[in-house]
């Protein structure tokens, strides 16, 4: 097991004893009719293994964003539990990564796990080069040797399929689908054991978002990690993954084989979904 | 200037404590910000003032004072600052910077070798390292509390990429005790490498931006580099001051309508070797 969650919930505003029991998929609704607070993930459990590939679907505003941001520890949680293989306390259990004192918290994001935003301007920063921001991931994970990181930057910007004598350049000057690869160069750099990806094709023209899909496949296949790759595009939740969870209103209403859910979908919300698709 | 209402070093006691507390926290969080509430001085901030209230809070009747401003005890600040001290104090004043017990200095450390009964202490304009990187400083103050430099190595990264080395010339970042990286104020390069385990205590006053900040004696101070580069100094290899003949030091260069002149910044050091090649002769 790589990554577990337990009875997740993230809660915006007060909250109050009512926020859970009140909203998700029975309720019907995501905001809390006692407190008014916005309940955006409603007690979400979830297992990730090695190399597996996780697709969450859902309409927007159903919570698939703020369930990867609590993952990547972007949002705190509101309520419930958070285990990552490997990360144990001092006798050696396996311990709530959400109560990691902040340096192993940032360890963690910087060496485990990546992230690839929909908008580059919250993935890149763009003041530094495409080869800075891949670097930067890299210093983050503790190399000072300043021709490894370059060699590694080199590589990893080869792997996107850039040529290297961009590497220089600031994303300014790339085009919306490069800035996307660059991000994902960015991501891999570190070698993470967990990629998440949050709708990382969404804006792009189709020709493009065929090639970065088969871009990340590749590497998946390449480099091994698994991915929770989270999209309101069922034709890309069809092309990467192997499990799919699917969230209304903050709660997970189905979870199976991929295949299985696109083909006999069980819950009337996902009978709606697929029936949906273009 | 009569001082007979002015109190020993300008300040009141209570005002004198409040920064010798900072002070004393800076010391014990080697190359940590701490902020004091700095006061109007009569003279403008950004000219010292940080510096100045520094001195002011630590100095005692027995001090010898010695004030440079990149390296020279004549420059208008340096005399400036240098009789409002002795105005408010009565302490004695030197160039010798073997005698100070105090050297108040902006932008240099003196060529003379530094001892244990002196104190150092800068002038300085941006104590913060980070802001060219992160502007917030809430995120600043966490990115030190975690250690979290990557962006300053970033842009190392990239001067290195483009330019083989990194193009900073002063105000280069130093790794203090292997914690904290700090802004060592607009000192060269040159004199980066003196503030490792230096006998003296260095402290560093920003006025205008409320910081103070601290070296302690023999503590272990590394310039920002990568593992696998060599921290480069200014190089003056085949020059040599014009006035004194000294090599070794830091030059300051002098652009005249007949070409280009170098002489020493450090005028104590350049006063001493005149005199000792004088006395040689």
């Amino acid at each position: 097991m790589l990554l577990e969650l337990k009875n997740v919930s993230k809660i915006f505003g007060s909250g109050c004893n009512n926020c859970l029991p009140e909203t998700g998929e029975q309720a019907d609704r995501a905001i809390c009719p006692v407190c008014h607070s916005v309940v955006a993930v409603n007690d979400v459990s979830l297992k990730v293994k090695d190399k597996e590939i996780l697709g969450v679907v859902g309409e927007s505003g159903s919570g698939k964003s703020t369930l990867l941001q609590l993952i990547f520890q972007d949002q705190p949680v509101s309520e419930g539990t958070i285990f990552f293989n490997g990360i144990k306390d001092r006798e050696g259990n396996n311990c709530n990564i959400l109560e990691l004192p902040p340096a192993r918290k940032a360890w963690l994001r910087n060496h485990e796990m990546s992230m690839i935003y929909q908008n580059p301007h919250l993935g890149l920063n763009f003041n530094f080069s495409a080869g800075g921001n891949i670097a930067e991931k890299i210093l983050g994970a503790g190399e000072k040797r300043y021709e490894v990181i370059r060699d590694q930057a080199l590589y990893y910007f080869g792997k996107i399929e850039m040529p290297r004598s961009r590497i220089d350049d600031y994303p300014d000057n790339f085009s919306g689908g490069q800035q996307q690869r660059i991000q994902i160069a960015k991501a891999l750099s570190s070698s993470p054991r967990l990629l998440l990806l949050d709708e990382p094709t969404t804006g792009l023209d189709v020709s493009v978002q065929a090639r970065i899909l088969d871009l990340i496949k590749a590497l998946q296949y390449e480099m091994g990690f698994s991915m929770i790759v989270v999209s309101h595009d069922l034709g890309v939740i069809n092309h990467l993954t192997d499990l799919t969870l699917v969230m209304k209103n903050g709660s997970l209403v189905e979870y199976g084989l991929t295949d299985q859910i696109l083909e006999d979908p069980q819950h009337p919300y996902t009978q709606l979904l697929v029936s949906s698709k273009l | 200037m009569t001082t007979d209402n002015i109190t020993f070093g300008f300040f009141d006691e209570d005002a004198k404590k409040e920064i010798r507390r900072a002070m004393l926290k800076a010391v014990a969080l080697p190359g940590y910000i701490v902020p004091f509430a700095s006061r109007e001085m009569p003279i403008a901030r950004g000219w010292g003032t940080g510096g100045l209230q520094v001195t002011l809070s630590l100095i005692t009747d027995k001090d010898q004072l010695k004030i440079i401003d990149q390296g020279c005890d004549g420059s208008v600040n340096a005399v400036n600052i240098r009789d409002f001290i002795v105005s408010v104090t009565g302490v004695e004043e030197t160039t010798a910077t073997p005698d100070a017990t105090i050297i108040q200095t902006r932008h240099r450390v003196p060529e003379y070798p530094l001892s244990e009964n002196q104190t150092l202490v800068y002038q300085v304009p941006y104590p913060e390292v980070l802001t060219t990187v992160e502007p917030d400083t809430a995120r600043q103050k966490e990115m030190h509390a975690n250690v979290d430099y990557a962006k300053l190595w970033v842009l190392l990264y990239e001067d290195t990429a483009q330019f083989g080395d990194s193009r900073i010339s002063s105000r280069y970042p130093v790794v203090v005790n292997n914690h904290y990286v700090m802004d060592p104020s607009p000192i060269p390069k040159f004199d980066i490498p003196k503030l490792s385990d230096n006998p003296a205590l260095q402290i560093f006053g920003a006025g205008r931006e409320k910081r103070i900040y601290a070296i302690p004696p023999y503590t272990d101070v590394k310039p920002l580099k990568f593992s696998d580069r060599e921290f480069a100094i200014e190089d003056f290899s085949g020059k040599a001051c014009e006035r004194c003949g000294s090599e070794d030091v830091f030059l300051d260069e002098v652009h005249l309508d007949d070409g280009v002149h170098f002489f020493c910044s450090d005028t104590y050091h350049c006063d001493t070797h005149l005199k000792e090649d004088r006395g040689a002769a």
